[in-house]
């Protein structure tokens, strides 16, 4: 347990001192910030640019579309930012070798990979409840919510699906050794899962599922036990993945 | 008066949101500064990168530009 703990706070360390922290702070709190304004400018906006003497009427802003925002902005930007800082998690120990000293000196390299995960969860947690936070603080300020269903399951159901991208992106860097690798196999994974998700009968157990349904729960147009097997199956996915990682890992050269 | 009245509307908004971008944009500016070695571009290049394109600047700065210690 004590290499494990050691071993954390030294990806904290790395982390703190690569920026990775401050980035990940202020990129999701604007993100944050930015969805109930959008959501309550762009009516506005509309407007200004209008030509003169055209008419056209834009329905109030909502609750929803400050939340269809989030759901945009985090489900795209939010989880591309995501990928790219954590590609070189592991690729740039294996480029440049960082990882030799203490291998040798008895640290399991199990412990490596459970450390890294557990660091990179965290810090996608800390992210993921600071912007969520900041866009239900800001839409309870202007909107009435009493309109939303399910908003924090539909949530939870985006910051799995980013769990399941971390554990993606570093096993794509322990194949590959390098960040390129780490992306593109994130990118690929992506790709077939989407797909994959036109096949009727095996869509709902599809991870991508917990990516694009959000609004349609927020809305109350899906009810969330809809989404119980896309659930599991992708912790499933997000557990066998960690283990193919470990196993890949003992075997790399380093 | 209508224009008053909307810019205090946002000012909730925009308050954080101009803090936070000065905090990346004066974070990346100062480590520009400090640390003149970079995997591509010159220092020129980095401050106008830094301090005119916002919020993608000072991250691609930070993921890209900033060179090994």
């Amino acid at each position: 347990m004590r290499p494990y703990i050691a071993f954390v706070k030294k990806e904290w360390l790395e982390a703190l001192r690569t920026y990775k922290v401050f980035i990940f702070a202020v990129v999701f709190a604007l993100l944050g910030i930015m969805n109930p304004i959008t959501a309550k400018v762009t009516p506005q906006l509309l407007e200004t640019f209008m030509p003169e003497g055209m008419q056209i009427t834009l329905p109030e802003p909502t609750a929803l579309d400050s939340w269809a925002q989030f759901y945009k902005n985090v489900g795209q930007m939010g989880l591309i930012v995501l990928v790219i800082l954590f590609s070189t998690l592991i690729s740039h120990e294996i480029t440049k070798g960082t990882l030799i000293n203490i291998l040798t000196k008895g640290l399991k390299r199990s412990t490596v990979i459970y450390g890294k995960l557990t660091l990179s969860i965290l810090l996608w947690t800390a992210s993921f409840v600071l912007c969520f936070g900041l866009t239900d603080i800001y839409t309870r300020y202007f909107w009435d919510v009493s309109i939303l269903h399910h908003a924090y399951f539909a949530g939870g159901c985006l910051w799995l699906f980013g769990v399941f991208l971390i554990s993606v992106t570093l096993l794509g860097g322990i194949l590959f050794s390098n960040s390129y690798g780490s992306l593109l196999t994130t990118l690929l994974v992506f790709i077939v899962l989407m797909i994959l998700g036109i096949f009727e009968p095996i869509a709902k157990f599809n991870p991508t599922w917990l990516a694009t349904q959000n609004l349609n729960l927020v809305q109350g147009n899906l009810s969330p036990d809809r989404l119980i097997p896309a659930i599991l199956s992708t912790i499933m996915v997000i557990v066998l993945l960690n283990v193919i990682s470990v196993i890949a890992f003992n075997r790399k050269a380093i | 008066m209508n224009e008053i009245s909307q810019l205090k509307e946002y000012l909730p908004f925009l308050i954080p949101v101009v803090i936070l971008e000065l905090a990346l944009a004066i974070t990346a500016l100062v480590h520009v500064l400090k640390h003149p070695n970079y995997k591509f571009g010159n220092k020129i290049l980095w401050i106008i990168v830094v301090l005119f394109v916002q919020i993608i600047g000072p991250v691609v700065y930070f993921l890209f530009g900033r060179g090994d210690e």
